[in-house]
């Protein structure tokens, strides 16, 4: 018999490897084994999710992007990075937006009126006054109908209340 | 009862040695079954798991090293199946299909787990002393003779761990569970030639890595 194997003659290998065949689970765990496959797919369908956000991450796509996420803490970072770029980049924009919006506005007084909701023609001369004007203007950047972030429910200022 | 029994010595269990008084019911088709799991009927889709359920297990085990990842693999495989059984169109045999995706979600696992290694081997059986094979081995006038079982079945699986996913799953496909070229080509969406090739280079590492015990 060589000492080295024959490279071409896998016979001992093969028959070295069929010995993981003798490998076994713990007694009584293929018993037991469909049993868990079917509690756990009910318990899914139990807590199957009804709102569009869980939809949105049981999507494969969103699953296997995470998975690969979750392997590559540099390009989990990265992402991380871009993500936060991009949000602050939104934040300026949409703030340079509501700059604009609110001086074509200031002019408009009939605008205002039904904005704020005054109904005392008398007090007219103290709302140019610059901390009221500041007031509008954030009440004006929250309601108007194209760049309103939050709603906001409108309220009359009634003198003499 | 062995775990990772070839599938033809599997398919060619006598069905007549069971009772004479009582006999066995009819097993349901796999495509009957297929069907009605499709439809949500759980009782189905357990039968589907009783059948295939030790060959999963087997494969996912001797890729991973360890009994807790195969474990919640192949439960996660079956899970995903069940879940995915609208889309299985039937061009292949349903073991096969499950059996793709009980290797891609541990080949995907072993990615993320890579140089984490950490095996959590299975017992071996009483039989593996009544193996020829094994007998052989350790009778033998060499210095295999102080080989206890415990250490070849730990250098065994060390060296399968050594090598690359697509090898392992072909030496454990072919020499270990016993599939055909064509069987196992399907399984991994790939050509005969490429099976052969990989199961070639795959046999001469493990050759290399286990010289020791193969003098």
């Amino acid at each position: 018999m060589s000492m080295y194997p024959d490279p071409e003659n896998f016979d001992p290998l093969r028959r070295l490897l069929a010995l993981k065949r003798h490998e076994q689970p713990p007694p009584g765990y293929f018993h037991h084994f469909s049993g868990q496959v079917i509690a756990r797919i009910r318990a899914g369908e139990r807590a199957a999710p009804d709102t569009a956000w869980g939809l949105l991450w049981d999507a494969p796509w969103l699953q296997r992007l995470w998975a690969a996420l979750e392997a590559r803490p540099v390009l989990a970072g990265s992402v991380g990075v871009a993500c936060c770029a991009a949000l602050l980049a939104s934040v300026v924009l949409f703030d340079g937006n509501t700059d604009r919006n609110s001086a074509q506005a200031v002019p408009s007084q009939q605008g205002m009126e039904a904005s704020l909701g005054f109904s005392d023609r008398s007090s007219r001369g103290s709302f140019f006054e610059p901390a009221a004007l500041a007031v509008f203007q954030l009440t004006n950047s929250f309601t108007s109908s194209e760049g309103s972030l939050f709603p906001v429910q409108p309220v009359n200022f009634i003198k003499g209340n | 009862m062995i775990m990772a029994e070839p599938l033809s010595r599997k398919a060619s269990k006598p069905l007549g040695e069971a009772h004479a008084e009582l006999p066995p019911p009819e097993p349901m088709p796999e495509t009957e079954l297929v069907k009605r799991a499709r439809g949500g009927d759980l009782a189905a889709y357990d039968d589907l798991v009783r059948r295939y359920q030790e060959r999963i297990y087997a494969t996912i085990y001797h890729m991973t090293s360890n009994h807790e990842d195969a474990n919640d693999l192949a439960q996660e495989a079956f899970i995903k199946a069940f879940h995915a059984l609208k889309s299985f169109k039937g061009g292949s045999s349903f073991y096969t299909w499950v059996y793709r995706i009980a290797v891609n979600k541990t080949i995907n696992f072993l990615k993320q787990r890579k140089n984490k290694t950490q095996m959590s081997l299975d017992n071996l059986d009483y039989h593996v002393e009544h193996d020829p094979d094994f007998v052989a081995l350790i009778s033998d006038k060499t210095p295999r003779r102080e080989v206890n079982l415990a250490e070849l079945q730990e250098k065994l699986n060390a060296a399968m761990q050594r090598l690359s996913e697509p090898h392992r799953l072909v030496v454990t496909l072919h020499d270990v569970q016993g599939l055909s070229h064509e069987e196992i080509a399907e399984i991994m969406d790939c050509n005969i030639g490429t099976v052969r090739s990989r199961l070639f280079y795959a046999r001469q590492q493990m050759q290399a890595y286990l010289s020791d015990y193969l003098k």
